[in-house]
């Protein structure tokens, strides 16, 4: 029985804090976890017996949030608020569409699965795996709404109360009916295709009259269902955009298939002259299918970003007589009493009546530096709270709030998204007037040359001068490339952006929090030589002991020592230090001059932001803090210089550590103590100099100069104003990413340039041959809808290198199973 | 070939009858997960504890 000894998490994979000792059997082997809410999930997924999920999943699991007790609390309280059950099914049972943090592969939609269709009142689960949406049919009389959450909570995924899923439920039902139309298209045809080979073959070979007439009807009866049903979306389409008077690319389709099947229906009756049921009924099939695969890529894209414009707190602490209560926050209603605590942004709009606390309110105004608010000043939705846990008063909740500010974030985020029309809008008319024109100037002089010939070249000419294939052409790519990002860790909000980053020659990064992970960790401990007593160990424990009673962001860099000691008497002096009695001794720890008083000058202290701690009889350590740099920095640097891209660090930190990372990573140019507007204009002179410029941040300080920049890139972690303004979006912790980005864009451009090429060249070379009347009417309808087909392949080909990758990801965790 | 008057017409209601199957998979959402299902061929393990055992571990805490 071997134990992982790599010092990571089995189930999440982060670092184990040096004291956690907790370890369980899974597979006949011992398994280290770094905390009990990562056990309690490992040890659930055990009993149940789905431990396949450890051997099969292709991503390792998400860390098990701390507050999850208080949320699986906070979801009993909406247990009997119908309006969040789902929709009634009409056997009584519910559709809940719970949209789930952490699914990350197909092993996690099959654990949700396998454990939810076993727990009571749960009679169906289905998981989107690209989009994190859980749908639950479940019968309320049988279990409760907390208990799905809890079984959620379980497995360590965290759900969303279901607000957003409306628009997801009115998507769904799009996507549905878009794949019923191509499922009686695709039928339609096959059958329709029977019997066109049987005229084609009657012609050749001869046919009774009887039997032609009978096939033809048959043709008939099949194609009527495909063309009113699913090809009305072309003609509603054509009709709007006609009423509208932007005609778009329906017209023509929409033309080509009525004048077809009416002409046919015409000859039919006349019994004389061809049909051309067949090609209208390929022509719709195709098309459909073209549209549907564009639709659910599209789709996918939306349900991403929807995840990401969750900026206002989903929950609420109310105050009552008795105490408080969790509460979702679209039920505060004026006059609430809210408490909020330090770190989480304010519910609603309010005022504060007890406590003074700084705020950040970045969010509204862009302004990095916290504001201090006092009893009696007001606060906006949103906006965080960050040094006092406080309480408020509502003055304006749900959507009265001022939330205007974060519409027009979320509104400008959305409208950057890729737009689904692949032509410049200007063409769009142009392009349908010259098709009409052909059309008719083709019909009239085969009406003057050989009348009967005039009708089959005109449908030619609008069938095949469909631009669907170019209209398809980049949407498809954008589409596929979303998907393959998203694979690799990346949202991308901004189809030009994929194309503006091959043209990045500059690459300017924030330091902390983005080159590094923005949290401090010991470098090295200098012991003092003239105490041979201490040693290293007893320091770092006697250090940690002190700093857990600390808030300051620098005490979580002793974290990893804690346990071994027990502080007493502990005071806290803002801005300097701790003391307190450990083991019998009073201890001082902090900043050089509270530890060593006027002594500080003699010991060569500098305020260098090293911590010195000093029992009573003088100074014994200096721990020197380094922000660590965040995994995959010296290879995401190192690429990008090796393929010529200039490197600089814009960075709001003191000169020392700035100057310490660059050298680290080998970047020649760097600037320290820069606040935003300076940022800003270190981007600015870059760009009047010719260059274009990638920005990589996180702070809410860097969201300006992110969006200034030509192409911008946030990390995990960072602000969600920053993300609101970047083009890319790194989902995972390594910087890994931004050379993927490159890559995946390089690949997507030269996607986009084929197809293009492609389309354009096939429209232009069968158009003469439309014209002449040498191409029949269903040649033209199966070469359109394989030119396009063949563009829709094409750019899937992105996605699929994706698999071909996360396979190869996958491959460590297989290894380490079998070992 | 009168066979065809009657095969034809047959072909047809079959056809009617796969439309409404095809029509009811797609409303009953069978083709809202591919990703996942193909997995579970995999995942699904023939040995599961038995019911029992589980209801207990259940029961413990």
């Amino acid at each position: 029985m071997t134990e992982t000894t790599d010092g990571t998490c089995f189930h999440c994979g982060e670092t184990i804090p040096g004291d956690t000792e907790l370890v369980l059997e899974i597979g006949g082997q011992m398994r280290a976890v770094c905390c009990s809410g990562c056990l309690a999930v490992a040890r659930l997924i055990h009993h149940s017996g789905l431990e396949n999920y450890y051997r099969f999943r292709q991503r390792l699991g998400s860390r098990i949030r701390p507050d999850v007790a208080a949320r699986q609390e906070a979801w009993k309280t909406v247990d009997d608020r119908m309006s969040l059950w789902g929709t009634l099914r009409a056997d009584g049972d519910r559709d809940l569409l719970l949209q789930t943090e952490g699914i990350r592969c197909a092993a996690c939609a099959w654990l949700i699965r396998s454990h939810l269709e076993r727990s009571r009142g749960v009679r169906a689960v289905q998981v989107d795996t690209a989009t994190g949406f859980t749908r639950i049919t479940w019968n309320p009389a049988q279990t409760r709404l907390s208990e799905i959450a809890a079984a959620l909570f379980g497995l360590g995924y965290t759900p969303h109360l279901p607000i957003a899923s409306e628009e997801e439920e009115g998507r769904r039902t799009v996507r549905h009916d878009s794949l019923k139309r191509v499922g009686v298209a695709g039928l339609g045809m096959m059958q329709g295709m029977m019997y066109a080979v049987g005229l084609y073959a009657g012609d050749a070979l001869g046919i009774s009259s009887a039997a032609k007439g009978f096939l033809t009807w048959v043709s008939l009866i099949v194609a009527l269902p495909v063309l009113l049903y699913s090809g009305r979306p072309f003609f509603t389409g054509a009709w709007n955009g006609l009423r509208n008077s932007r005609p778009g690319m329906d017209l023509p389709v929409a033309l080509a298939v009525a004048l077809a099947f009416s002409a046919s229906c015409v000859n039919f009756f006349r019994s004389q002259g061809e049909v051309w049921f067949d090609s209208v009924v390929m022509f719709i099939f195709f098309l459909s299918l073209g549209r549907h695969f564009e639709l659910v890529l599209r789709h996918r894209n939306l349900q991403a970003g929807s995840a990401l414009a969750r900026l206002m707190p989903e929950w609420a602490q109310r105050l009552s007589h008795s105490g408080s209560e969790t509460v979702p926050a679209a039920d505060l209603a004026l006059g609430d009493r809210v408490r909020v605590a330090i770190g989480e942004p304010f519910p609603a709009d309010g005022a504060l009546i007890s406590g003074t606390t700084e705020v950040n309110e970045a969010l509204l105004t862009g302004e990095s530096q916290p504001r201090l608010r006092r009893q009696g000043d007001s606060v906006v939705a949103g906006t965080v709270n960050l040094s006092q846990p406080v309480e408020m008063e509502v003055t304006a909740a749900g959507n009265e709030a001022t939330v205007s500010a974060l519409g027009r974030l979320l509104l400008t985020a959305q409208a950057r998204r890729p737009d689904a029309q692949g032509m410049p809008s200007w063409l769009v008319p142009v392009f349908i007037i010259a098709v009409l024109v052909a059309a008719s100037g083709t019909w009239w002089y085969w009406h003057l040359a050989q009348p009967e010939r005039a009708f089959p070249a005109m449908l030619a000419v609008l069938v095949a001068s469909c631009p669907c294939a170019l209209s398809l052409a980049l949407p498809a790519v954008y589409s596929a490339t979303c998907q393959r990002l998203m694979k690799a860790g990346i949202l991308l909000t901004r189809a030009d952006a994929l194309h503006d980053l091959l043209r990045v020659d500059t690459v300017v990064f924030d330091k902390t929090g983005t080159l590094t992970r923005g949290y401090p960790e010991i470098q090295r401990v200098r012991l003092n030589t003239d105490r041979p007593e201490v040693d290293q160990e007893a320091v770092l424990r006697i250090a940690a002991s002190l700093e857990a009673h600390s808030a300051h962001p620098l005490a979580r860099a002793f974290s990893a020592g804690m346990g071994g000691a027990h502080a007493r008497d502990v005071v806290v002096v803002p801005g300097s230090g701790l003391t307190g009695n450990v083991g019998g001794k009073i201890w001082r720890i902090g900043n050089p001059r509270f530890v060593l008083g006027d002594d500080a000058a003699g010991q060569g202290a500098v305020e260098n932001g090293a911590i010195w701690l000093a029992d009573e009889k003088g100074w014994c350590a200096v721990f020197e803090l380094t922000d660590a740099l965040r995994q995959g920095s010296r290879n995401a640097v190192r690429q990008l210089s090796s393929t010529g891209r200039d490197i600089h660090i814009c960075s709001g930190d003191a000169e020392q550590p700035v100057a310490a990372i660059a050298g680290l990573l080998g970047i020649g140019s760097w600037q320290s103590r820069l606040g935003a507007d300076e940022k800003l204009q270190v981007i600015r002179a870059l760009q009047q100099e010719g260059c274009t410029v990638l920005m990589i941040g996180d702070g809410v300080n860097d969201g300006p100069v992110l969006a200034a920049a030509d192409v911008s890139m946030t990390v995990k972690g960072a602000a969600e104003l920053a993300n609101s303004t970047a083009d890319f979006i790194l989902t995972t912790d390594s910087l890994a990413g931004v050379t993927q980005a490159f890559a995946i864009a390089r690949q997507a451009t030269r996607l986009v340039r084929q197809n293009l090429v492609w389309a354009l060249v096939y429209n232009a070379g069968v158009m003469p041959l439309a014209m002449s009347g040498t191409l029949k009417p269903w040649m033209a309808a199966l070469g359109m809808s394989l030119s396009s087909l063949l563009v829709v392949l094409n750019a899937a080909r992105i996605s699929r290198r994706a698999d071909e990758s996360s396979r190869h990801c996958a491959l460590p965790g297989a290894q380490t199973q079998h070992s | 070939m009168n066979m065809l008057y009657v095969l034809i017409p047959l072909a047809l209601v079959l056809l009617a009858v796969a439309a409404w199957a095809l029509l009811w998979a797609i409303r009953s959402g069978q083709f809202d997960d591919l990703d996942s299902q193909g997995w579970s061929v995999v995942l699904d393990d023939d040995q599961k504890p038995p019911a029992e055992q589980l209801e207990a571990e259940e029961e413990k805490p």
